[in-house]
């Protein structure tokens, strides 16, 4: 919800006297306020205006107030009504609850009944869109989901169990035999990347269940930055693509695991070169700055539309399926947000369609216990992760 | 023998595509072949295929609805308007579960629709039902 901008609360009464002191509260405590002398009056403010709330007094000549509280849930049926009634009957108030009403605030009040009343209606309007948000991403996710399993997991298992039912059927002739040493090198790469598909999904599940329990040691990320740089080089290089990595002098010691460490940067430079473009380059930076260290990966590739971005790390979710070329998992940054969360960390991503993105993971700085000296610290390390 | 029959398969999985090459020239079809969507329209303006055997979820999820829903309602495609289309999914939801408001599954509606992997018989077997009809009136 906008939280800067005022509730709406719609008040329809025929007593002007109850309208006035209504407006007067409400406006006071921070409410847009409109009143209405009568139901057809205030049925159009409520279709036009999006009330957030509505009184509505149960007497009136004309559209009865009750008529009111039907056809405002009609209209909206998330719109809280509470019915200001002047004689305070246990039965009207209750075919007014039976109409749809939350609540009832009997005349005479004072203007702390009315906003105790007004808050509370509020109050359970904002948990009943929460919930209902709530709704909407859990469906979200479970349609994610059975695409994730329909297309990522059943794709490569479809196309080698028809590979391997046409060998089949074509048997065994020396026309057949070429064909057949292709195809079976194909099942072989579908099986791999089915078992990486899996992997990367055992290791998220692992992830959301084991939180804090893993090794906890002092890591220089330059070292692990190093090594993966150094491990990419051939693949960045096939593809045209210029891998860099710009380190400082003075260890960037974090503390963690340093497996996990290592996968999550993995993963951000993988698909900085996968969606990079011939000629392109990834640039992998380091910075110890005061009480953190961070790592950004740039590339100029490809990029990401900005309606992407928002899901960018969640489960499940690729930008633009599987096109042909790009075979990642759709695992990959939700497990490098899952590892930087783990370890106290941020990552964020900047991008802009067509010229490139750059990921920067933010990590807690490892601060040496008895060690203000922050220049002997780095020595100690410097010493520590010599091999 | 389908003879000069012809079939064009849009499928962004090689290998789908390979293998159900291989399978329907073993049977005498000529075949051609587009990998998103968009390519499998203008093959399809190109190529006239006899039948088209469509996937669904390729570039975008639900790339092979758009094509479908273009073929029967373009008019830039309505030389292929009566085209068949059969469409070949790992997708468990059958066109009818995908769009359950009335009239709406008429919009993208295929003619025949089989989940991955395909029972190859069933497959070869309605591959040559829809196109029967179709040689005998071209020639």
């Amino acid at each position: 919800m906008d939280e800067s901008r005022p509730e709406t609360v719609v008040v329809i009464d025929d007593d002007r006297a109850i309208r006035l002191s209504c407006e007067k509260i409400l406006v006071r405590s921070g409410y847009e306020v409109a009143c209405f002398e009568n139901g057809a009056l205030g049925l159009e403010a409520v279709a036009d205006r999006k009330p957030a709330l509505v009184l509505v007094d149960l007497k009136m000549p004309g559209i009865s107030g009750l008529e009111v509280i039907a056809r405002v849930r009609e209209i909206d049926p998330t719109a809280v009504v509470i019915v200001i009634t002047g004689y305070a009957s246990i039965e009207s108030a209750v075919d007014a609850m039976k109409a749809g009403a939350y609540d009832f605030l009997p005349k005479p009040f004072s203007p702390d009944e009315l906003r105790l009343v007004v808050g509370r209606g509020l109050e359970k309007r904002r948990l009943v869109q929460e919930a209902r948000r709530g709704e909407l991403e859990r469906e979200l996710l479970k349609r994610r989901f059975v695409t994730f399993v329909s297309h990522q997991l059943k794709s490569p298992l479809v196309a080698v169990h028809q590979y391997l039912e046409v060998l089949k059927r074509l048997g065994d002739t020396d026309e057949v035999r070429p064909k057949r040493e292709m195809w079976l090198d194909r099942c072989l790469e579908r099986t791999d990347e089915l078992t990486s598909i899996i992997e990367d999904w055992l290791t998220l599940a692992s992830l959301e269940q084991a939180s804090f329990s893993r090794t906890r040691e002092v890591v220089d990320v330059r070292s692990t930055i190093r090594k993966l740089v150094e491990g990419y080089e051939g693949t960045a290089a096939e593809r045209s693509v210029a891998l860099n990595a710009d380190l400082p002098a003075s260890p960037c010691p974090v503390s963690g695991d340093p497996t996990c460490l290592a996968v999550l940067f993995d993963n951000l430079i993988v698909n900085a070169i996968r969606y990079n473009r011939p000629g392109g380059s990834v640039t992998v930076r380091a910075e110890c700055r005061p009480g953190e260290v961070v790592v950004s990966v740039a590339d100029t590739g490809i990029g990401i539309p900005e309606s992407c971005l928002p899901l960018l790390f969640d489960e499940f979710f690729r930008v633009g399926g599987r096109g042909e070329g790009s075979s990642g998992t759709g695992l990959g940054l939700p497990i490098s947000r899952r590892i930087a969360t783990e370890h106290g960390g941020v990552i964020d991503v900047q991008s802009v369609e067509g010229s490139g993105s750059t990921f920067t993971v933010r990590l807690p700085r490892h601060e040496l216990e008895g060690a203000p000296d922050v220049a002997g610290a780095d020595t100690a390390l410097e010493e520590m992760s010599l091999p | 023998m389908p003879g000069d029959t012809k079939v064009l398969l849009i499928d962004d999985d090689e290998d789908f595509r390979a293998s159900t090459r291989s399978l329907l020239e073993g049977e005498g079809y000529s075949v051609s072949e587009a990998t998103s969507g968009r390519e499998g329209l203008e093959q399809a303006l190109a190529d006239r295929p006899d039948v088209i055997v469509l996937d669904i979820m390729m570039e975008t999820l639900e790339e092979g609805y758009g094509v479908t829903q273009a073929i029967k309602f373009q008019e830039r495609f309505r030389d292929c308007r009566d085209v068949p289309i059969v469409m070949v999914s790992s997708i468990r939801e059958t066109p009818d579960e995908r769009f359950p408001m009335a009239g709406e599954v008429d919009m993208v509606r295929p003619d025949r629709y089989m989940t991955k992997p395909i029972d190859i018989p069933r497959f070869l077997d309605l591959i040559q039902r829809v196109t029967r009809g179709r040689r005998a009136s071209r020639v």
